[in-house]
């Protein structure tokens, strides 16, 4: 029933000139061998050196993985891949790979906003994902993390959270969405994001009868409906490198040696988040670059949405 | 253009290292810096000092929407401070919030930036921070709406004073390209009288 859908590859393949047959042998091996100690001393430089080795790279305009500065990695989506959630799906960016499922349950409204149901966005990172993590209560920036996911739902009000009440002042939904990252390999909001709006797209919820005069509510799991989603949200991460080189959706090493990063979450054709939290300063003119780029990915990640959404 | 008054009290405490109280219209954050001071043994770092941000709200414990701020404020002095001059050291600000009109991040930047200076450690350049509001009707100001349910978007702009280029920005609520860029440019505008009153004030013209 799900099927995966590749968008695009940008990983290019190496592709060795073609020899003649008689001196294939020898010069094979030799071929093997001289890669072979290259492989080794780029990663005992890249060990060593870490920060000189990505400006090596970088200065001869590639990055280590082989993509050009403004290129992303492939995006992998599957759809409501967990039955027991409300609404789940799976993304991947590159290698990180983000799970997110979506529970309600359901709850009393506050009772200044009476006409309003929750929205609880967390995102676990286990030690499991990256060794930067520790087994325990959230880190640091798994806290940062969420709260950013919990401002970019508010602001862009992808989910009202007005429909989610069920009845004024007594009954309402709260979502709860969890996010769990599997593999931890750079530009987390981007694939989260992504999880999202595909988990909201296959969100749906029971029907509810309610009384208020007796409170007597009874909820029927057969008879599910969709919940209205308002726009789709498209996230995009830049990283900064030596205060002058723009690399976009980077990786896990990429953000660790960078010196600044820049998310920007569209919706639409509005913005929804331009966050860019500290590090070096960039100009105006580069951050409207990274902007425009995100718009030309936008379209790309939407239709990979849609045809996942048919395919389901 | 009416923007919110700027005014602010240098080293009212007496034991923090540094210490500044910043008022941007109404809303008023005291923030006091400690350092460079011992460091814990986990957040030793060999190059540099760790550079580590604690924020207070007005009422309560600090939660988890707070933590969006302190790292905010954490990677912005992190950027600006000289840490590596500090190896194995530590540099502990702290932030109180005394009141909220709107401004509040902004306020708790520039309070930071103040606090920083006062203190006497190196730093890279200044950090002056504006917040531009968009209210409902699609006008772009500096001064916040009476009701806080008029503003469609808030943005919090944070400039360096050398060369003028942006070290973070912060959004909330969804806008258009050209509504950022307005608000970009009238915050980048704006960032230079705050650099201007922060020289008055070193230099004590603004004294209270």
């Amino acid at each position: 029933m799900n099927l995966m859908c590749i968008l695009y590859s940008v990983v290019p393949t190496y592709q060795p000139a073609q020899k003649s047959q008689n001196k294939v042998r020898l010069s094979q091996v030799k071929v093997f061998d001289n890669n072979f100690k290259r492989r080794n001393m780029a990663e005992e430089y890249k060990s060593l050196h870490p920060i000189k080795y990505y400006r090596d790279c970088l200065a001869h305009d590639i990055r280590p993985d082989g993509r050009a500065f403004d290129k992303f990695r492939p995006v992998l989506l599957n759809i409501g891949s967990i039955d027991t959630t409300d609404g789940s799906a799976i993304a991947k960016v590159g290698k990180t790979t983000i799970v997110c499922g979506i529970k309600a349950e359901l709850c009393k409204p506050k009772a200044d906003t009476p006409n309003q149901g929750f929205v609880v966005p967390n995102l676990e990172l286990p030690p499991l994902c990256s060794p930067k993590f520790r087994p325990g209560p959230p880190s640091d920036q798994a806290q940062v993390l969420t709260q950013l996911i919990a401002d970019i739902i508010e602001n862009s009000k992808c989910v009202d959270p007005k429909d989610l009440c069920i009845y004024p002042d007594k009954l309402a939904w709260c979502l709860f969405i969890d996010f769990v990252c599997l593999n931890y390999d750079g530009s987390l909001i981007d694939a989260c994001i992504i999880a999202l709006v595909g988990a909201l797209h296959t969100l749906t919820l029971p029907s509810v009868d309610y009384d208020p005069s007796l409170d007597n509510k009874l909820v029927n799991l057969e008879d599910r409906k969709p919940i209205p989603i308002h726009s789709t949200l498209i996230s995009t991460t830049f990283v900064i490198f030596d205060d002058k080189i723009i690399l976009a959706d980077p990786t896990v090493d990429e953000e660790n040696y960078c010196t600044g990063i820049v998310t920007i979450v569209l919706k639409g054709d509005e913005l929804c988040c331009v966050h860019k939290p500290g590090g070096s300063p960039i100009t105006e003119d580069d951050l409207f670059d990274c902007i425009d780029k995100s718009k030309l990915r936008s379209p790309l990640i939407q239709n990979l949405i849609k045809t996942a959404l048919k395919q389901k | 253009m009416e923007k919110p008054q700027l005014s602010c009290k240098l080293g009212i405490l007496s034991r923090p290292d540094g210490s500044a109280m910043f008022c941007e219209g109404e809303t008023t954050v005291i923030a006091g810096i400690y350092g460079p001071v011992e460091v814990k043994m986990q957040k030793v770092i060999n190059d540099k000092a760790s550079v580590e941000c604690s924020y207070r709200p007005k009422s309560g414990l600090p939660g988890i929407e707070d933590r969006l701020y302190e790292s905010l404020i954490r990677n912005i002095c992190e950027t600006s401070l000289m840490a590596s001059l500090y190896p194995r050291s530590a540099i502990l600000i702290t932030l109180q919030e005394m009141h909220d009109s709107g401004q509040l991040i902004s306020c708790a930047i520039n309070a930071a930036c103040l606090a920083c200076l006062q203190s006497g450690i190196d730093m890279k350049f200044m950090f002056g921070a504006v917040t531009c509001f968009l209210t409902k009707e699609e006008v772009i100001s500096l001064m916040p709406p009476i009701s806080k349910s008029d503003v469609k978007a808030l943005f919090v702009f944070v400039f360096d004073n050398a060369a003028g280029r942006i070290i973070a920005s912060h959004t909330e609520g969804s806008f258009s390209e050209e509504q950022y860029k307005e608000a970009l440019n009238l915050g980048r505008e704006e960032s230079k009288n705050v650099f201007i009153f922060f020289k008055k004030t070193l230099v004590g013209i603004n004294s209270c």
